[in-house]
């Protein structure tokens, strides 16, 4: 009887474990949990790990959905073989490492490509070797305008523009300051966009670039807040957003002027770093769905990380948009003939994709069969800086940048 | 356009660059060394400080702590590891404090991690409003703290045996140690010294740009600068160096075709300076 008991309270015990940990299981591919065993399909990556800053988070998220994509069932049986190279911010180390994935490995597919350089090194050689591209985090200019190149994340123009929206219509602003890194095709793209939305509609806009490594963060805040704008807004990184934000806040300037930035200050980080002076007076722009969204896709985001990747993989944008990039890919992978899958029929599958939905998305993404460039994640979401937290404030909004007329114009045509 | 603004802006930056620029020299005219870790040994202090301001220390305990730290790193480097290099070129011995400079950087980052943080004091909330510009305390404070340390700095080497004893080593190393100067005794003051200077740098730099190890680091260029100026061995025209290095580069902002890179200028500077004080500062090294 006493026997009888025990194994029943452990029978219990078991199924109460299982039952919790099942709330929070990663759901990919047939959902079978059996491996794939197949020939593996081999898909290629390009990040910038080692330099500056280190941009490898979207790759890691990517291979942790492969993962777990692996181990239930691949692509119809056969696993993913993926190949992630660090390009280390260097153009020369990005082109030969691209050659040596397309050409060497032979990969039929990149997927969750995130670098500063490798879009200027690369993107005429893909599309001369017939590869295609579904990027992670694209942040240049050449990001956008290729035609074998297509990011899931709106690149720091359309979300500086998708903060400056949110001011005009939100804020009521009038007149801006925007302040940019002096990094071609980045800060002065950014802000070039600002000055033409200006233009167009009639408001008043000061460019000020910046070198990102100068220590001299209060007089660029001065030089901002001579014109005495409305808003500022920013569309340097973290790093260096936070002392124009400390110094701005020495001058006194949190009271009387209201400072936004593209999604490069989107940190969870961040609002407690800059401290209480900016609640409510600090709004960023968000490229993706809030990262604590309680919603089934970002949750099965963060059940994969938990699952599949590493404790220390962090959870940030960049993660984001590894994982959509990766789901995308399996997406297009699944409409082939597991027996017939070469970078010809990959990349016709990728061409294909549209309406892909999850909530990470605003708006759902496609590729743009046909299309010179790519930018389909152009509808943004902004976040204020509350209490030590990000408060999300607004609901998805398309991003005014007057760049954005072709992609406007081809989705109307999709509809 | 008002330059005044960015004058003011620029005074609390120049101050430390002064600091530590005296800083520099002070350990060069001892022992010969150019010290490139000065900016990291500043910059782990600050981190210090942070740690302890986030642990809910006391303000003076953090700043203490911080102080103890930078010098501390500076008197092991000092005692332990620049005597091994000190028969050694000039370049060699410069060349060797980048070891501790990586080392370190490398540490904060394991630590600390590379996103900025906020090292805040009191002094930053209260300020003198000049020319619609606000001079916080902790500017000011950089600013008087520049002066007292030329000043302490000084007096040490004109009124006391050690700064006697440095100003020998200066001159010639050989024959002060056959009159008699403890060689290492002086040369470990001298890095404990610098080693105050840093940390003091450090937690201005800190509040005032940001803290975040690698940036910190690289800070010592525009040092590195007023100490060429003053030729490695006047303190006072240094000083004056270091504040002008700060307040030309936030002059410059305002100056549409150049504000993009004027983060430059302290290169720049350095480099005209090495060139119309070339000769100058090879007569200088021969000395020693």
């Amino acid at each position: 009887m006493l026997k009888t008991l025990k194994v029943m309270a452990a029978g219990l015990a078991l199924s109460l474990l299982t039952a919790m940990s099942a709330h929070a299981a990663a759901s990919c591919g047939d959902g079978s949990g059996k491996a794939a065993e197949g020939e593996p399909i081999v898909i290629g990556a390009i990040t910038g790990k080692t330099g500056p800053d280190d941009f490898s988070n979207s790759t890691k998220a990517a291979k942790a959905y492969f993962d777990c994509l692996n181990a239930n069932g691949g692509i119809k049986g056969r696993p993913i073989k993926y190949v992630v190279e660090d390009d280390q911010w260097n153009p020369e180390t990005a082109a030969q490492l691209g050659a040596k994935i397309v050409n060497d490995e032979k990969a039929v597919l990149m997927v969750g490509n995130s670098s500063y350089v490798e879009c200027g090194a690369n993107a005429e050689f893909y599309k001369k070797s017939g590869i295609y591209v579904i990027a992670g985090v694209g942040v240049p200019r050449e990001c956008f305008f290729a035609e074998n190149y297509a990011p899931t994340n709106a690149g720091p123009r359309v979300s500086m523009l998708g903060a400056m929206g949110y001011a005009l219509d939100k804020l009521n602003a009038k007149s801006v300051a925007c302040i940019g890194p002096n990094i071609p095709n980045v800060g002065t793209w950014s802000c070039e966009g600002v000055a033409l939305l200006a233009k167009e509609k009639g408001f008043k806009a000061d460019v000020i670039l910046m070198d990102p490594g100068s220590a001299d963060a209060t007089s660029v805040i001065l030089q901002a807040a001579a014109s005495k704008p409305d808003v500022i807004v920013l569309g340097m990184s973290k790093g260096v957003a936070v002392p124009l934000l400390t110094a701005a806040e020495e001058q006194g300037l949190n009271q009387t002027i209201t400072f936004l930035s593209a999604a490069s200050a989107y940190d969870l980080s961040v609002p407690a770093t800059i401290g209480s002076g900016w609640d409510g007076k600090f709004f960023v722009n968000m490229e993706f769905n809030d990262l604590e969204a309680d919603t089934p896709d970002n949750k099965n985001w963060l059940a994969v990380m938990d699952e599949y990747g590493q404790e220390s993989d962090p959870r940030d944008t960049f993660a984001q948009a590894g994982y959509l990039a990766a789901r995308i890919a399996e997406k297009a992978l699944m409409t082939l003939d597991p027996n017939n899958i070469t970078r010809e029929t990959a990349s016709a599958a990728v061409r294909q994709v549209k309406d892909f939905k999850s909530d990470i998305f605003c708006a759902p993404w496609y590729f743009g069969d046909g299309q010179p460039r790519h930018n389909a994640n152009s509808t943004t979401r902004m976040a204020v800086s509350e209490g030590g937290k990000w408060k999300v404030v607004s609901d998805c909004a398309p991003s005014p940048d007057p760049e954005l007329k072709d992609i406007r114009a081809f989705e109307a045509t999709m509809k | 356009m008002n330059l005044l603004p960015f004058l003011i802006s620029g005074l609390g930056i120049g101050a430390v660059y002064a600091l530590s620029g005296v800083g520099l020299v002070i350990l060069y005219r001892s022992t010969g060394v150019l010290n490139f870790a000065f900016g990291a040994i500043g910059a782990l202090g600050a981190h210090v400080a942070w740690q302890l301001l986030q642990w809910k220390q006391p303000l003076a305990l953090a700043i203490l702590a911080a102080v103890l730290v930078a010098t501390a790193v500076s008197f092991l480097y000092g005692r332990i590891f620049a005597p091994m290099l000190s028969h050694r070129d000039t370049v060699v011995r410069a060349v060797g404090t980048v070891a501790p400079a990586l080392f370190l950087i490398a540490l904060m980052g394991v630590i600390w991690g590379e996103l900025p943080r906020r090292l805040q004091f009191p002094t930053d909330q209260m300020f003198l409003a000049l020319f619609g510009v606000r001079l916080t305390y902790t500017r000011l404070i950089a600013l008087v703290l520049a002066i007292l340390m030329v000043v302490a700095i000084t007096l040490l080497l004109n009124r006391t045996r050690l700064g006697l004893d440095m100003r020998a080593l200066a001159n010639d190393r050989d024959l002060s140690a056959i009159l008699g100067v403890r060689i290492l005794h002086t040369e470990t003051a001298a890095w404990v010294i610098t080693g105050i200077f840093a940390g003091l740098a450090g937690l201005l730099l800190a509040d005032l740009v940001r803290l975040q190890g690698t940036f910190l680091t690289f800070l010592v260029i525009p040092a590195i600068a007023a100490a060429i100026l003053g030729q490695l061995r006047s303190l006072t025209i240094t000083a004056i160096a270091g504040l002008s290095v700060g307040v030309a580069e936030a002059v410059l902002t305002p100056i549409a075709w150049i504000s993009p890179y004027r983060a430059a200028a302290p290169f720049v500077i350095a480099l005209a300076a090495v060139m119309i004080l070339g000769s100058t500062s090879r007569a200088a090294l021969r000395d020693r």
